[in-house]
């Protein structure tokens, strides 16, 4: 199946506004013994929890081996959701940390590709005032996944949870304020590793 | 002032650029049988004996028993290290007299710790197999 390029953040957040109540109902009949309530969690979440597995290890399969584990162990802890955040950010908190020490103890197989090695074209406007979109948005998409660990999570997650500080930073188990300076860090490495790229205006778009 | 607020303007656009690139991520759709998948891992797990826990009652005598053997060995190396200390000119200290006569060096003591030792290793192994043989 081929990727489609839609935008999985605006899914989430309607989401998880319609499914809060749907969510604890559910919660409460698995705890009660009804473990086939535990599908429309599953049904409700399955298509979040995999496309943010695939960002990290950009891999089709991979990703839906990482959100099955993730949707085990919230079942197995499931009686640890306390009711303070919505169901929601305690379940991609809960799979963003295992994806990330998954990660961390198996690689992804996608070439690591280092910071140095993404240069710039010698002329970065040579046609129509700027590079085609797509060479750009690669170079960026390349650069992001070379920057180190604790950048490339905090701008992947803040973009996931659609530039929402407060569920990215909930769902690294940080505080906003080292959220934001990691964000503001790997901004200034992009833009310092992509300076033509990131910093002419595209007149086309104007 | 200018070179500031053109260092501004660009990394406003930077920012914007990075934003309209990664906002635009690709999305995967689950494969049909997903939901299956995970359904029948967590009836599986359902399914399975709950955990054993640890046996600590039955483990405590023999935890007892280690925590002492585990003393007396400190205490051996405390007193060792005394007397090493005390054959120096400077530390003429005179522990053996207040220690009990097991650590006071020699054969005898050497049998009494062997004999210890043995003791120990016979409980333990009395005490594992009453536990493997469930009369425990």
């Amino acid at each position: 199946m081929q990727p489609r390029v839609t935008a999985p953040c605006l899914t989430i957040e309607a989401g998880s506004r319609v499914s809060a109540r749907d969510d604890q109902t559910d919660v409460e009949r698995v705890l009660a013994g009804d473990i086939s309530a535990f599908e429309g969690i599953v049904r409700r979440w399955q298509g979040p929890l995999i496309n943010l597995a695939y960002r990290f290890c950009h891999d089709r399969g991979r990703a839906e081996e990482l959100a099955q584990e993730a949707f085990l162990r919230a079942y197995r802890a499931l009686g640890q959701w306390r009711k303070d955040a919505v169901f929601s950010t305690w379940l991609f908190a809960l799979a963003t940390n295992l994806y990330r020490s998954e990660l961390r103890r198996i690689p992804a197989r996608t070439a690591s590709v280092s910071l140095d090695d993404i240069a710039e074209p010698a002329d970065a406007r040579a046609s129509d005032g700027g590079l085609e979109d797509h060479d750009r948005d690669l170079a960026v998409r390349r650069a992001v996944g070379a920057l180190p660990a604790k950048y490339r999570e905090a701008l992947m997650l803040f973009y996931f949870h659609d530039m929402d500080v407060t569920t990215a930073a909930r769902s690294l188990g940080l505080p906003e304020g080292t959220l934001k300076a990691r964000l503001f860090r790997g901004r200034e490495i992009l833009r310092s590793k992509l300076p033509q790229r990131l910093a002419v205006p595209r007149l086309k778009e104007a | 002032m200018g070179r500031l607020i053109g260092r501004s303007i660009r990394r406003l656009i930077g920012d914007e650029e990075i934003d309209r690139v990664l906002s635009r991520e690709d999305e995967i759709l689950p494969s049909s049988g997903f939901a299956v998948s995970v359904m029948d891992a967590v009836r599986r797990e359902a399914a399975a004996p709950p955990p054993i826990p640890f046996p600590w009652k039955r483990a405590l005598p023999g935890l007892v028993v280690a925590g002492f053997a585990l003393a007396l060995v400190l205490i051996a190396i405390v007193v060792a290290i005394a007397r090493r200390a005390s054959t120096t000119p400077q530390f003429s200290m005179t522990l053996p007299s207040v220690m009990p006569p097991i650590f006071h060096g020699g054969i005898e003591s050497a049998a009494i710790w062997t004999a210890l030792a043995l003791l120990v290793a016979f409980v333990s192994v009395k005490f594992s197999m009453r536990l493997a043989s469930g009369r425990g």
